[in-house]
This record gives C-alpha cells, sequence and structure tokens, in this order.
C-alpha cells in the first residue's frame, strides 16, 4: 500500500527529470570547445555536400580538359582520369557517402537498440540467445563481413548499406543492453512494471530516454565509423559505380595521377578526413557530457 | 657469289616484290657491287654489326600478370605471357615495322601451288637448331601446326587456322612441308605469322598447355629458359647456338610481371627495370620528362570497339546503329579516353592492311542526323545499358566518353562496369550493348574472328539477314589469290560494314612503352602487334649501348 | 557467507582460472563454427552458378556437368557444407576459381607476407602507444597531453584507407618522394629482404591502432600513478625515474594488454585496405582480388583465415588479461 502511495508521488516527480538528460547532455556537449569545432567541420561537409551539386561549375560528367591537367581555367583544380573537373566532382560527391552512411547507422540504430533492449529486458535465454548471435557478428572484421556478402551478390548500393548496418547493429545492441540493464533494474522500472504497465511502453517511455546519452555518443561514434566504412568499401571499388561522382571512388580513380595532379585525390581524402575528425568530436564532447552527467546525477 | 648471300640477295627481292634478276638489274644500276664476295650481303651485314654490343641483363616490367602466367610457344593466357613465348619462339614467317609479311623466320619459302590456294609448299631455312641442339625439320612443322589446331588444347593462335587439315599435312622432304587446306585461304600466311604460331618440337607438351617442365620448354628462339615463377617473374638466357649469327645481345633477359602501372612506372624511373611496357597515358610526361628514361610510342591497329547486337532491339533497327555511329565524337573519345595517345577510327578495323578502304568517307559527330535517324525509327528517348569491363587502354575510358557524348541526342547510356569475371562469363558475346578489345591484325583475319556467324568471339552477331552478302563476300576473298581482285571484294565487305555493321570503332590506341637510354635499337613507328617492337622482335634486335 | 569471503575464499583455487580459460577457448572454438557457417552460407546464396563462371565462354552443357560434379555443387548444401569445413580443417582450403589452382599453393607466400606486416606493425605501435601513453599521464593536462589527445582522437577517427593514401601524397609521391609509393614484393624474395616497401603500410596499421592504446594506457597510467603502490614507492625515498620504470609502468600495462590485443586483431581486418592500397602481396590484396573476381572459394577460404585470425587474437586478449590482473583472477572466482 505505501509502496503503491510511494510510487505514486514519484512517478510525476520522475516525468519531468526524463526529458531533461537529452537538453542537458546536448548542451553540456556543447560548452566543450571540442564540439563546436566538430559541428561546425560537420555542417561544413555536409553543406558542402548538399549544396555542392548547385554550386558546382561544371557538371560532373562534363570533359573540361585533357586528362590530369594541372589547375587552370575553367578547371579550377585540374581535371581527373578522364578530363572532367575535379572541382565539380567533388562538390557533387559527397552526397553519396553521406546518404549511405546515415542509412547504414540509421538502420544499424535502430535495430541494435530494439535488439539490446530486448535482451536487457528479457534478461533469459533471449538475451543470452541475442547476445550470443551479435558475438559472430562480432567475430568479423567489420569489412571482411561486407565484403563476402559483396562477393556473392555483387557491387549494390543496397546490400552496402545493409552491410555496413549490420557490422553496425551489435556494437549499438552490446552498448544498449548494457545501459538498459541498469536501468531496467532500477525501482521506478520495477514499480511501473508491477503496476502492469506493458513491457512495450515501458523500454519506450521509461527505459530509452534514461539511456539516451549513451545512445547518443554509441551513434556518433558509429556514424563516423559507417563513413569510413562505406567510403573503404567505395574506394575499392564495390560502392557507387563509374561515372558517378563519389568521394571515395574518386580517390581510387585518381590514384594513377598522384605523381601528376594530386588534387583528384587530396580533396576528397581531406574532406572524408575532416568529416569522420568532425563526427568523431562531437561524439567525444557527447561522451565527456554524458560522463558529466552520469557523475552529477542529472539536474 | 655464296649461298646465303644468294639467300639474302632472294629475300630482299621476295621483300621489295620483285624478281632477284630485277633486283640485281637495280643494285648494277645503283653502283653496288655484287660481283665480287657478296657486296649487297656485305653491306647489310656491316651495318648491322657496326654498333650492337654484347652482354647485360635485360629487365622488362610488363603489365598484369597472376598466377595464371604461363609459358607456351604457341598460347598466351594473360598479358606478360607474350613476352615469354616470343623469347623462345619464333613463327615461319613475319611482319615488319609497316605491318606487312616478310620471309624473316624460320621459313625460306612458303608459296602457294599456281592460283590454287588450297595447297601450300613450306620450306625451312637450314641448320636451324633447337635450344636441345636437335635440328629444325619438317617433323617439327607438321608437329607444331598439328598441335595448333588441336581441338582438345583450344590454343589461341589455332583459331584463325580453320582452313587447316591435320591429315592433310604430308613431309616432301626434311625441309618441305605441303599442306592441302580444307578449302582456298590466302589468310593462311597471316595466320602463320601471328606471334602465337610459335614452332615447337615434336613431342613438346602434346596433351597440355602450360604445363611443360623448364628442360621442356624448347623452341628455336634467341633466348631459352632458365626459371620463372607464374605471376612473378622469368628469366631466359641466351641462345649460343641461335642461328642469326651475331644475336641476340643480352647475356639474359627477365621479365617482371607488374600488375600494378604505378609501380612498374615507379620501377623504371628507379632503374629497376630497363624497360616498361604498356605506361599509363598520365604518367608518360614523367617518364619522359625524367632524365634516363623515354617514351616509345608507337602506332597500333588495336581497338576496343562498342560493339551492338544486330539481331537484338533496338540495334536489330540500323537506323539506330547508324544514329550511334553518328554521336561518336572520335576525336573528343581519343583525346579523352586515350589522352590524346591515338588515332581516330572510321567503324572500320585492319587500318593496317593494304586493303583497307581509305577512300571510304570519315564519319565526324553528326548529332542532328542522329537525332533524326533514331526519329524515324521510333528511338527518341532511347535509354540502354553498356556492359563494359576493365580489360584494355581505352575499354572503360571508351564507353564513359561515348556515354557522355550520347545526353546531346537524348539518348541515356548506362555504363556497367563489371568484373572481367561477370562480362567473360555466361554472357559475354550475348550483351546487347557492350565493348571489348581486340589486338592488331589483318582485314580478313579479323573478319574469321570476329565477324562471321562461325567466328568465336563476335560480339556483334553480324551479319544481320539483310547484309547476309557478307558472308559469300567472305567465300570469295579467302579464296581469290590475284590481289586486285581481292581488293575489290574486300573493299565491297567493308562498304557494308561500313554503312550497316554494329560496331561504333573510334579509334585505336598507340603503344606507349618506357625504356631506359641505355637500351639502344629500338625503331620508332613501328606498327606491331605487341608492345615494344613486338619485344624487340624476342629480345634481339636490342642492346646496351 | 557473503559474496566477498566467497571470493576471498576461492582465491586459493587455481582450478578457477583454468576452467574459465577452457571456457573461454572453447566459446572461441563455437564462435568460428559459426563464423564459418555464417561464411559458407553467404557465399553460397550465389545468384549464377559456379560452373558457369568458371567455364564463361567455354561453356558447354556437358562440361558444365563435369565442372559442377567436380565442385561437388551437384551435393545437398549440407553435405557441401561439411565437406568444405572439413577440407579446411585438414588443410585443403579448396580451388581458386579464377586462377585454377589450389588456394593453399595460390596464398602460402601471402600468409607469410601478411604475418610479417601485422608483426611488424605490433612492433612498433605496442611499444610507441605505451611511450605515448605513459609520458601524456606524466604530464597529464600540460601541453604534451592535449596534443596527444587530439592526436589520438584524430587518428582514431580516420578509415585507414585515408590513413594509408595520406601517407602516399606525403611521402610517395606529391608532397615528398622519399619512400616507395607501391609495396611490390618479388615472390622468390621474403619480406624481411624489403623493408624500406614495408614502411609506409607499417606507417598506415601503425597509426590505425596507436590511438587506441594511447589512450587506455594514459588512462591506466594515470590511476596507477595516483595509487597507494606508487605513492608508497616515493615515500620509500627511490629515485622518479626507478619509479616510473620498475613500479609504475609494469602495473600501468597489465590493464592495457586486452586492449593491445583486440587491436592487434583489429590488424587483421586492417590489412585489406592497406595492402590494397600499397600493392602489398599478402592476404589481404588476395582477398579484394578474390571478391572482385567472384573467385567464391578463394573467398571463403581467405575470409575464414582472416576471422580466424580475429577470433583467436580476441581469446588470447581475454586470455592473457585475465591472466595478468590479478584482480580479475580473483572477481572470476
Amino acid at each position: 500500500m505505501s509502496g503503491a502511495a510511494a510510487t505514486a508521488v514519484e512517478a510525476p516527480v520522475a516525468a519531468p527529470a526524463r526529458h531533461r538528460p537529452l537538453v542537458v547532455l546536448l548542451r553540456r556537449a556543447w560548452r566543450q570547445p571540442r564540439t563546436k569545432v566538430g559541428v561546425v567541420v560537420v555542417v561544413l561537409l555536409v553543406g558542402t555536400a548538399l549544396i555542392g551539386p548547385l554550386v558546382a561549375p561544371h557538371d560532373p560528367a562534363a570533359f573540361v580538359g585533357a586528362p590530369y591537367s594541372h589547375p587552370g581555367s575553367g578547371h579550377l583544380l585540374g581535371t581527373d582520369n578522364l578530363g572532367r573537373d575535379v572541382l565539380s566532382r567533388f562538390l557533387w560527391g559527397g552526397l553519396s557517402i553521406l546518404g549511405l552512411a546515415a542509412a547504414a547507422t540509421a538502420i544499424g540504430l535502430t535495430l541494435g537498440l530494439t535488439v539490446g533492449l530486448i535482451a536487457a529486458y528479457s534478461r533469459s535465454w533471449l538475451d543470452d540467445a541475442l547476445m550470443r548471435t551479435m558475438d559472430v557478428i562480432l567475430a568479423f572484421p567489420a569489412i571482411v563481413l561486407a565484403l563476402v556478402a559483396i562477393a556473392t551478390v555483387g557491387p549494390k548500393l543496397w546490400l552496402l548499406v545493409l552491410a555496413v548496418a549490420l557490422t553496425t547493429l551489435p556494437r549499438v545492441a552490446r552498448v544498449s543492453r548494457g545501459a538498459a540493464v541498469e536501468v531496467v533494474e532500477r525501482d521506478f522500472v520495477q514499480a511501473a512494471e508491477a503496476l502492469g504497465v506493458s513491457r512495450v511502453r515501458l523500454l519506450a517511455s521509461e527505459v530509452l530516454p534514461n539511456i539516451t546519452s549513451t545512445v547518443m555518443v554509441e551513434a556518433s561514434l558509429r556514424l563516423t565509423y559507417a563513413v569510413g566504412l562505406i567510403a573503404g568499401l567505395s574506394f575499392l571499388g564495390f560502392g557507387e559505380q563509374p561515372p558517378a561522382a563519389d568521394w571515395g571512388l574518386m580517390i581510387n580513380e585518381n590514384r594513377q595521377g598522384l605523381t601528376v595532379q594530386p588534387w583528384g585525390v587530396v580533396l576528397p581524402v581531406i574532406a572524408i578526413a575532416l568529416l569522420t575528425i568532425g563526427t568523431s568530436l562531437i561524439g567525444d564532447g557527447l561522451a565527456r557530457a554524458s560522463a558529466g552527467i552520469d557523475r552529477g546525477g542529472g539536474e | 657469289m655464296r649461298e646465303d648471300e644468294l639467300n639474302q640477295i632472294d629475300e630482299e627481292a621476295r621483300r621489295r616484290g620483285i624478281s632477284r634478276e630485277e633486283l640485281l638489274k637495280r643494285a648494277a644500276i645503283g653502283g653496288l657491287a655484287l660481283a665480287t664476295s657478296g657486296g649487297l650481303a656485305q653491306a647489310a651485314r656491316g651495318a648491322i654489326e657496326a654498333k650492337p654490343k654484347r652482354g647485360g641483363s635485360f629487365r622488362v616490367g610488363v603489365a598484369g600478370g597472376s598466377a595464371k602466367d604461363i609459358i607456351d610457344g604457341q598460347d598466351i593466357v594473360t598479358n606478360p605471357d607474350q613476352a615469354r613465348l616470343v623469347a623462345g619462339w619464333e613463327t615461319l614467317l613475319n611482319y615488319d615495322k609497316n605491318f606487312k609479311l616478310r620471309l624473316n623466320g624460320l621459313a625460306e619459302e612458303i608459296s602457294a601451288e599456281k592460283n590454287n590456294a588450297a595447297v601450300w609448299t613450306i620450306r625451312v631455312r637450314p641448320g636451324i637448331e633447337f635450344h636441345n641442339g636437335k635440328t629444325l625439320t619438317a617433323d617439327d612443322v607438321i608437329y607444331s601446326l598439328r598441335r595448333l589446331i588441336n581441338p582438345k588444347l583450344k590454343l589461341f593462335g589455332g583459331a584463325a587456322l580453320s582452313t587447316l587439315s591435320a591429315s592433310g599435312m604430308k613431309k616432301l622432304d626434311s625441309r618441305t612441308v605441303r599442306l592441302n587446306l580444307k578449302a582456298k585461304d590466302v589468310t593462311i600466311l597471316d595466320s602463320l605469322a601471328q606471334y602465337v604460331a610459335g614452332i615447337v618440337p615434336v613431342g613438346y607438351s602434346p596433351n597440355a598447355i602450360g604445363k611443360a617442365t623448364i628442360k621442356q620448354q624448347i623452341g628455336t628462339g634467341p633466348y631459352k629458359l632458365k626459371s620463372f615463377t607464374p605471376g612473378q617473374q622469368s628469366v631466359h638466357v641466351r641462345n649460343p647456338n641461335y642461328w642469326r649469327t651475331g644475336q641476340p645481345y643480352f647475356d639474359q633477359v627477365v621479365v617482371i610481371d607488374f600488375p600494378d602501372d604505378t609501380a612498374r612506372v615507379n620501377a623504371l624511373l628507379g632503374g629497376q627495370i630497363d624497360a616498361g611496357v604498356q605506361i599509363p597515358p598520365a604518367q608518360v610526361s614523367v617518364v619522359q620528362g625524367h632524365s634516363g628514361t623515354k617514351i616509345l610510342e608507337s602506332p597500333t591497329a588495336q581497338w576496343t570497339p562498342i560493339c551492338m547486337r544486330v539481331d537484338a532491339a533496338p540495334f536489330n533497327d540500323v537506323r539506330v546503329r547508324q544514329a550511334m555511329r553518328l554521336i561518336a565524337d572520335r576525336p573528343q573519345i581519343v583525346a579523352q579516353g586515350l589522352a590524346g595517345h591515338g588515332h581516330i577510327g572510321n567503324d572500320l578495323y585492319a587500318p593496317f592492311d593494304v586493303m583497307y578502304d581509305s577512300d571510304l568517307p570519315q564519319r565526324h559527330q553528326d548529332i542532328a542526323q542522329a537525332k533524326s535517324l533514331l526519329k524515324a525509327a521510333g528511338q527518341s528517348n532511347l535509354t540502354v545499358d553498356l556492359q563494359t569491363t576493365n580489360g584494355a587502354l581505352g575499354q572503360n575510358e571508351g564507353a564513359q566518353v561515348f556515354a557522355q557524348q550520347a545526353k546531346a541526342a537524348g539518348v541515356t547510356v548506362n555504363v556497367k562496369v563489371l568484373d572481367s569475371g561477370t562480362f567473360y562469363g555466361s554472357n559475354y558475346l550475348k550483351w546487347t550493348f557492350s565493348t571489348d578489345f581486340w589486338g592488331t591484325r589483318n582485314y580478313l583475319q579479323q573478319v574469321a574472328s570476329g565477324s562471321l556467324p562461325t567466328s568465336p568471339y563476335n560480339e556483334t552477331h553480324w551479319p544481320d539477314t539483310a547484309d547476309a552478302k557478307f558472308k559469300s563476300l567472305y567465300k570469295q576473298a579467302v579464296s581469290t589469290v590475284d590481289p586486285k581482285k581481292r581488293a575489290d571484294i574486300e573493299h565491297e565487305m567493308q562498304k557494308l560494314e561500313y554503312d550497316n555493321g554494329g560496331y561504333i570503332i573510334w579509334g585505336f590506341s598507340n603503344f606507349l612503352d618506357g625504356y631506359s637510354t641505355k637500351v639502344k635499337g629500338l625503331i620508332k613507328g613501328d606498327k606491331g602487334v605487341i608492345p615494344l617492337n613486338g619485344f624487340a622482335n624476342g629480345f634481339r634486335t636490342i642492346w646496351f649501348g | 557467507m557473503s559474496a566477498i569471503a566467497a571470493r576471498a575464499a576461492a582465491v586459493a583455487r587455481p582450478r578457477g582460472i583454468w576452467g574459465f580459460i577452457l571456457r573461454r577457448i572453447l566459446l572461441g572454438l563455437v564462435t568460428l563454427f559459426l563464423v564459418s557457417i555464417v561464411i559458407f552460407a553467404a557465399t553460397q546464396a550465389l545468384p549464377g552458378d559456379a560452373a558457369r563462371a568458371i567455364l564463361g565462354r567455354n561453356a558447354t552443357p556437358q562440361s558444365l556437368a563435369t565442372l559442377r560434379k567436380q565442385l561437388n555443387l551437384d551435393r545437398p548444401v549440407l553435405d557441401q557444407y561439411f565437406s568444405w569445413l572439413g577440407n579446411f580443417l585438414s588443410g585443403n582450403l579448396g580451388h581458386s576459381l579464377v586462377a585454377n589452382e589450389p588456394v593453399t599453393s595460390l596464398i602460402g607466400k601471402a600468409v607469410e607476407n601478411s604475418a610479417f606486416l601485422m608483426l611488424l606493425a605490433g612492433l612498433v605501435s605496442v611499444p610507441l602507444a605505451i611511450l605515448v601513453g605513459s609520458v601524456a599521464a606524466r604530464r597529464r593536462d600540460r601541453a604534451f597531453d592535449h596534443a596527444t589527445s587530439i592526436g589520438t582522437l584524430t587518428l582514431a577517427a580516420l578509415p585507414e584507407f585515408v590513413t594509408a593514401i595520406a601517407l602516399v601524397v606525403l611521402f610517395g609521391t606529391t608532397v615528398s618522394r622519399i619512400l616507395p609509393a607501391v609495396s611490390l614484393i618479388p615472390p622468390d624474395s621474403p619480406p624481411w629482404d624489403h623493408l624500406e616497401e614495408l614502411i609506409l603500410p607499417v606507417a598506415a596499421l601503425t597509426l590505425a591502432v596507436v590511438p587506441y592504446i594511447t589512450r587506455i594506457m594514459r588512462a591506466s597510467m594515470i590511476e596507477v600513478l595516483e595509487s597507494d603502490y606508487v605513492e608508497m614507492a616515493r615515500l620509500k625515498g627511490l629515485d622518479e625515474r626507478t619509479v616510473l620504470w620498475r613500479h609504475a609502468l609494469p602495473n600501468g600495462i597489465a590493464p592495457t594488454i586486452q586492449v593491445i590485443a583486440l587491436n592487434l586483431a583489429y590488424l587483421a581486418g586492417g590489412i585489406v585496405v592497406v595492402e590494397f592500397v600499397f600493392g602489398y602481396p599478402g592476404i589481404g590484396a588476395e582477398f579484394v582480388g578474390a571478391v572482385s573476381n567472384r573467385d567464391v572459394p578463394t573467398v571463403q577460404a581467405l575470409a575464414m583465415l582472416i576471422a580466424a585470425t580475429y577470433v583467436v587474437l580476441n581469446v588470447f586478449a581475454d586470455v592473457a588479461t585475465i591472466l595478468v590482473s590479478p584482480r580479475l583472477r580473483t572477481s572470476l572466482q
């Protein structure tokens, strides 16, 4: 009786606190200079990828000079292996990598969260089975798993997204399970369960918001890594196919001309490097902020 | 006058297409003393022997290569196999630097019976030895030809020798063979001159390709095989009993695989190799500008066409084919796809053939005409997939540049770059719209290889019913010995292909070979089939200077 | 009995550790088995037909049938799996479709090359990371520490192929040309005869794993430097150097063993891209080639090899951690 009353009293107090961690987290993260730098860099690059096609001086497939020409009028950063404008192709080339990486991360996150939450909550044989499955996926170096899939079906973009999502999934599952387990054991969740609240609702409304900070950190880590993997697979020739303008593909296509005209390689390399560093800085800022929250016990 | 000098004069006469008497007459007029012991021959010999120096180990880097490399006197699988073949084996006759047939090989005579192109006599030179000391005889020639056409082995050179029959080969004497072909065939000379038609000794690897041991790799060529690691390198040592006196000059030749172009260029620049073939166009200026290395650029008749199937929609409508050919801006494809290192084509192959019809007007891009043709055929906003693979220089590049040009005519070409396994897999020769690559050949030979229903590699499935006449014209041509009459027939065949064919032949790429300035003897402007002057005719016409 | 007491009592029982190790190894074997199933299943889901892919333009109905029989394609899938697995375990890695020869002869030298590359990378990265991490811990919150922090963050974020290409641009082709941009090792000579060609690939791999090891080392050293143990050593009057080298460092390294081993395991996957960039003839490059050519048997064999290396090193990581760290040992029992 008194327990129920206590819970009844607690619940409304808990409700407003539920939404604050996310905002608090973001605010704390933003206060750090590294997060600011990360956000600026990422915004710049995403902007380039999104707006690039609108401001590109040439059609990315148009020929503007002899192959591997040095920078000159008409081709500010020189031409590529077929004589197309490097700058234009660069401006067009970020969309696919960003899009694919974002899609893969989103899918991986969603699936991983689901698996992690279910595992954390059920704490039974299901938990074990799910986590063992995650272990099997984790037993492969990510790139090997993706390549094995590609070896069978061929370089298809949807396969790329699925493969990268698959490698993202277990890591997200592990982390979210770890964080969720802690929350699941807390009193207010036990209480809600005792009250007969459905599991799904519990997961969604009680557990999920409380593992937000962990998930956000993991999300940015996974995004960094998805960008790297997708760009890497494109570079190996298994992503976007010619004549598409794609940063990873550009790097490989123009490698032959490195001694003559480096921009076709250097520009996309710098872009990918900055993008991954940017997302990583954001992730680091979030991680520090969330560590602060945990220690501080919430505000 | 000595016998061998007489032979040389005969050869010289034959090369010029005149009789021995005529040559001697002209030489006398020209002031060359022939009465004394071999004036002409001596002058020639003198010119050759003045400069070359003996010695050294020549290291050449070749493109591609893998664990699939083989060494066989009559077959190649990968790119590097070419260099290894010509080092150790030779053919009955050759092509000269202008891609004209020349009796400069193992045979001293190859002739048809008077106007009967179905019966040929071959006589090999005397005293030629194989690497194991055995003398070359008619038995070896018969064995070699039989092996080339052995259906179980499916050798690369055998496809062109379809008129040879194993039972029709007769030994007339120790050096002479009579060939009774299945049908009249003037192209037999071209087929025997292919570098893959090497002459091997009796008993050479009868049942398999590339499985012979080092000891069994016997040929007549300037170098003997010493060691071989597939995918990596081979070492060939000088043949001290080589029949051309004085040659070869190097003590040994090392052929090294370089699947990576950058590595090959770097090795050349760094002095680890003395020559590197097939330098990528991007690196030409680097090699040329580097002190100690130079580029040898040679014209070829090798082509990477875009192939349209004449029996499949939409290309079964000849207007669509003609429209596609008018879309091609050939100079631009050469400029962008080959970085300018090539010359434009006119939708006809075999430009080195004397019978190539250069009177047919050069096609230019004509988008307006292309559009109207497409409209008439009801294909105004055509969309097609173009299957290609990274097979040879210009193959992918040509496809991509063409696809870009097609946009102007409202045609959408989706270039699909496939891995070679898929491209050359079960759908090869069935793709509606694809690319391919071909080496340098003469016209009738090429027709046999790719433009007849019986051809092994007919990508376009030419001829269509409307042009069925092409087949009978071919039969006529191969049995016509008289060159003037044959020219007319070949021109008629070319006109059919020029008007209605399925190939878009936009150009021919040049060989770009890098070499160290120490290497002497390379000829400029050599019209060859394989790079570096045919690997310097088996590495025997170059030396370190 | 309270949990703590139970644990304390258990300290004297060595069987517990070995039991754990045994279980961990068994788990590793089970994982490997499952990995093999995944690899086999994934590659057998071919939309085409392996026999067609091999014969290509030379395919006739008869030759297809013969080849299918040779490749066991006419037997049930489970049969095929077990015969593949059995072969693999007995050293027969299958027959390459493209090279038309046994995979073992194809990759023999490649395995040696890759092993040497990974070994070198490990030998360079581990001491380097331990050193940098320790120094950063010592100079906590000062310039060196901040620089290291930014550096490790940056390097950890970069994909390996970006690091590798950047190294090529900086040292091989564009900014300077002091090191070879390509690392082709001839087949008949061992990789250790070509150390110059190995510098950049080793550097690329090192830069991929150093950040993680450095970070954990730094964290671990910070803890150790603040521990009672070190405090006591200092109070005893030992000079700083001895304190660091003899007392702090050994204790600092122990907790990092797991991360070190995990990162060495990571190298097994890292070589795929790095070898491709430099043209280094190892199993990573072979693997990419096999994928490009859809050479299924080679893909299966190499994926299995790389994954097995990864799993083994992971098991080793866990086992080594337990053996090395007394605290963790006790908590096990």
